[in-house]
């Protein structure tokens, strides 16, 4: 559906973005992570057409942004950061204007900006000037705007910057109900908010493209995956002991964080291959009759993805990056 | 096209710039009629007008320093740059509706015709020749304004440049009368925008002076719409 080809954005002698490839295909969700200035904008930009590359090109639905932008433009639907609005417009003269400039046809107009004012919530408001709006409803009507002859590809640029946690929570479901018929990418700072909407991330650093991959992966591919936490029925010194003595593990440290019961314990194991080090302190557990409580995977969360990538300056090379 | 002149006329008149100008050419016009006209005793309007193209470059800029300033503001430049719509449709049609705008000031200042009428003898000739010359050099100066509008980020800017522009212009004028200098007097004079003006204030009507109006409008439209097309896809 997407495929971004080389994309390079220069400013000056500044480079924004550089040599970013990627592939989006039809009905997933994408959300796009990075710190401030990482190149987010830029490429979103890039793909909606509001900024042509310095170098490569998007390709959207076989229609190349560069070579043929009418084409490919009309397949997107794109709520930049700044929501563009004509806020001197009633809600409804402005979905209706843009109906018009959008090209679609007069006799269908009044039911497709109904249905849409419907879908975004903004009928009860439609009478209204969008100067007098609140923060939350002008939101919705810039995505009513973004939505207006239902383009298959749907483009969010923070779109929960400055609303009130009602407000977020109203906005991402309607982007969740959005995604069930629409090719969705989401850039955001927030990033519960994309593990929540989103499949699949994409994470941006000082304009480089450094990972692409399910957020599972992501956490399940990290170097450190052989850490893991345990509970334990039993003393504490002797289950640490026994813990250090399995073949594999490198260090135990005792869990804190984990509230247990009196005669209950908790570690953390730092181990070299997770699999078969389970196996051995499961025996050496079992002939003590030290009963396991728990043993689970060290997740990572999202957060800890995003600090680990972005200050690892752009090396990550087991997720699917640059898929050229 | 249509749908874009349709939004900015609307816009025109739910903000205040539409009000504003009507209002501050009204006032112009109505402070030249009572001096030429009515203190004055004459019966065409060659004087009001011929004193209203001189100062007419101070009210053109309210009339189109929102254009493409304000679409700039509020980031809607590129919904229009990736609509349907070509840059040809986007600039014609917001020169169409300043166009418009400047009528129906225009068309107000038909009363003075009718007092005139009634009170006197009105030179309807002469007046219609009146009519047409500012309604030539209007249109030419909302062309320029709407080309520095193009060039600028708020609209205060694109008043200023737009200001400074016609006024340099206007009076292009008194530099060509006064400066004798081979090649360039004529280049001058060729700039002086109420040059052919004044022949439409005597009564003559030439189509010589009418090609240079819409001559010069087209110029700096085109101007506006390569600039645009620059900005598009940078």
């Amino acid at each position: 559906m997407i495929e971004a080809i080389g994309l390079t954005r220069h400013y000056g002698d500044k480079r924004g973005v550089s040599d970013i490839n990627f592939k989006i295909e039809k009905g997933e969700i994408i959300g796009l992570l990075g710190p401030n200035g990482a190149g987010k904008s830029t490429i979103m930009k890039m793909i909606t057409g509001y900024m042509a590359p310095s170098e490569g090109t998007v390709v959207i639905d076989g229609s190349d942004i560069v070579k043929d932008r009418k084409k490919a433009t009309s397949k997107i639907g794109f709520l930049p950061e700044i929501v563009p609005l004509y806020t001197e417009m009633r809600v409804e003269d402005y979905l209706y204007f843009l109906s018009e400039i959008k090209g679609i046809k007069k006799k269908a107009r009044k039911a497709h900006i109904v249905n849409i004012m419907e879908l975004v919530k903004v009928i009860d408001v439609k009478d209204r000037l969008i100067k007098n709006l609140s923060k939350g409803y002008r939101q919705r009507v810039g995505m009513a705007g973004a939505l207006i002859g239902l383009p298959e590809i749907l483009i969010f640029d923070e779109p929960t910057v400055g609303l009130d946690p009602k407000q977020i929570t109203q906005v991402r479901d309607l982007i969740k109900k959005l995604s069930e018929k629409h090719t969705v990418i989401l850039s955001s700072h927030i990033l519960s908010e994309i593990t929540m909407i989103c499949e699949k991330v994409m994470i941006v650093n000082n304009g480089k493209l450094i990972a692409v991959d399910t957020v599972e992966n992501l956490s399940s591919n990290r170097n450190d995956n052989g850490n893991f936490l345990i509970s334990l029925k039993g003393d504490n010194a002797r289950a640490k002991e026994l813990l250090l003595s399995a073949e594999g593990v490198v260090s135990v440290e005792t869990d804190t964080e984990t509230v247990l019961q009196d005669g209950f314990c908790a570690f953390k194991v730092k181990a070299e291959a997770e699999t078969k080090v389970r196996e051995n302190i499961f025996s050496i557990m079992a002939k003590e009759n030290m009963a396991i409580i728990e043993l689970s995977t060290q997740r990572h969360s999202l957060e800890d993805i995003f600090l680990q990538l972005t200050s690892e300056a752009g090396s990550y090379s087991e997720s699917k990056v640059a898929q050229k | 096209m249509k749908f874009i002149i349709k939004k900015e006329i609307s816009a025109y008149f739910q903000t205040p710039f539409g009000f504003v100008f009507v209002g501050m050419f009204l006032l112009l016009s109505g402070i030249t009629f009572s001096t030429y006209n009515l203190m004055g005793g004459s019966g065409d309007l060659n004087g009001m007008f011929g004193l209203l193209g001189n100062i007419s470059f101070m009210i053109f800029p309210i009339l189109t320093m929102k254009l493409f300033a304000e679409e700039r503001k509020n980031g809607t430049e590129n919904v229009l740059l990736t609509s349907k719509l070509s840059i040809t449709d986007i600039v014609v049609g917001k020169y169409i509706s300043a166009v418009f705008v400047f009528v129906v000031a225009l068309l107000a200042t038909v009363v003075y015709v009718g007092i005139i009428a009634t009170y006197g003898y009105a030179n309807y000739g002469g007046i219609i020749a009146s009519y047409l010359g500012f309604f030539l050099l209007g249109i030419t100066m909302i062309a320029v304004c709407v080309f520095t509008s193009s060039l600028a980020d708020n609209q205060v800017t694109a008043a200023i440049a737009s200001f400074g522009i016609l006024f340099l212009l206007v009076m292009m004028q008194s530099f060509s009368s006064s400066i004798q200098i081979p090649v360039l007097t004529p280049v001058l004079s060729a700039l002086a925008i109420t040059v052919p003006y004044d022949e439409f204030t005597r009564g003559i009507f030439r189509a010589g002076p009418v090609c240079y109006y819409i001559g010069i409008s087209i110029f700096f439209l085109f101007l506006a719409i390569k600039n645009l097309e620059r900005k598009k896809f940078d």
